[in-house]
């Protein structure tokens, strides 16, 4: 596909997800934060029904050598710069995809950690070194090179062609590890709502009987 | 039109999302946010500091700031489709943070977030939406990364909240 091809995919892809996240709300930092501090899921549920249908499909198309896959190795830099970027968005109230939607909404607050996503991206490429650390081409081989704190590259067509199992065999259990989360959640929701009810129907007569058979 | 006067279900949405997101995995290539912006972040310094750029090798060697970088117009387009999302469901509203606590934490968890994700070549779209999918073993790297920095970030962010 020619470049302007690629621009205009990527352009409408883009639209579509703006407008789609725009108008449902979805947020991936309340998908997480929203769980850890007050137990609600209503993100965290769209969330994992995402990633139920990519971790079919992309495999799927893994298995017949279609589609474009990432293709880097992965280190410890990997999981340390989550954990930064972690806390970074539940700071800022807003992911990647948020900051640009909450700042097409108006959001000034969205928009200003935007920018300083800029700002620390431009600091980190100061410190980038060809040689070592952060992790560079060297260091990357594709092997786990320890030295470079580096694990090397794995992924569903490495372990396809290493252990000559479909890697949609490896997705549908993949997704159905997702699945479980997803009812497990579904089921704490339906007792909470259980628990509710119940509640409410305990305190409706005595608030009926009046405020002194309340107490 | 029913799309701009109600909200949509979230699960309706991602799992639309993750359809076009199958296509664009075929056609392209996975959904990512982080390269983009570091190629934007690469255009504006180019603007900025003109031809010096190239002393700093990040920019010559790993990103030359190329405006012809397909994953730049994947937010341009989100910010696209949500402006007009937002426009014409009238859910534009200008709202500026009233108190300082707000601008640290937006600067703070900025900052943070483009550090993280130049120094983890991802950021939080191609974890759940591209490495993880792929069976990818940075997918699950990066997963443990963001739910222990969610947690520790949720901690702090209560904290804060209390005083």
């Amino acid at each position: 596909m020619s470049v302007v091809g690629e621009c205009l995919v990527a352009f409408i892809f883009g639209s579509v997800v703006g407008l789609l996240v725009q108008r449902s709300r979805f947020c991936n930092t309340a998908a997480l934060r929203d769980a850890i501090l007050f137990k609600t899921y209503r993100n965290t549920k769209a969330l994992l029904v995402a990633m139920m249908i990519l971790s079919v499909g992309i495999p799927l198309f893994i298995t017949f050598d279609q589609g474009n896959p990432m293709s880097f190795d992965v280190g410890l830099n990997t999981m340390i710069g989550l954990f930064l970027f972690g806390i970074g968005m539940v700071f800022a109230g807003a992911c990647t995809v948020s900051t640009w939607v909450k700042s097409a909404e108006g959001n000034i607050a969205a928009a200003w950690a935007l920018l300083f996503t800029f700002v620390g991206m431009f600091l980190s490429s100061l410190i980038w070194t060809v040689s070592y650390w952060p992790p560079a081409p060297p260091s990357m081989t594709g092997q786990p090179n320890l030295e470079a704190l580096q694990f090397g590259f794995a992924n569903a067509a490495t372990i396809q062609n290493n252990l000559g199992i479909p890697a949609v065999v490896f997705g549908l259990v993949q997704a159905l590890v997702l699945f479980a989360i997803y009812r497990a959640i579904r089921r704490k929701e339906a007792a909470r709502q259980a628990t509710q009810t119940e509640g409410a129907a305990v305190a409706r007569p005595k608030l009926a009987a009046g405020p002194a058979a309340a107490e | 039109m029913e799309l701009f006067r109600k909200t949509l279900d979230p699960v309706i949405a991602l799992s639309a999302i993750a359809v076009l997101d199958l296509f664009l995995f075929l056609l392209v290539g996975s959904w990512t946010v982080g390269g983009g912006e570091t190629m934007m972040t690469g255009l504006m310094a180019k603007w900025i500091l003109g031809d010096d750029i190239a002393r700093i090798p990040f920019w010559s060697l790993m990103f030359v700031p190329d405006a012809g970088y397909w994953k730049i117009y994947i937010s341009l387009g989100m910010f696209f489709g949500a402006l007009v999302g937002a426009v014409v469901s009238k859910e534009f509203h200008l709202r500026i943070p009233r108190r300082l606590t707000e601008w640290v934490l937006a600067t703070v968890g900025g900052l943070l977030m483009g550090i993280g994700i130049r120094l983890a070549f991802v950021c939080n779209v191609s974890t759940f939406f591209g490495l993880t999918p792929e069976l990818n073993l940075g997918g699950y790297l990066a997963i443990s990364g963001i739910i222990a920095g969610a947690w520790v970030g949720s901690r702090v962010y209560k904290k804060l909240l209390e005083v």
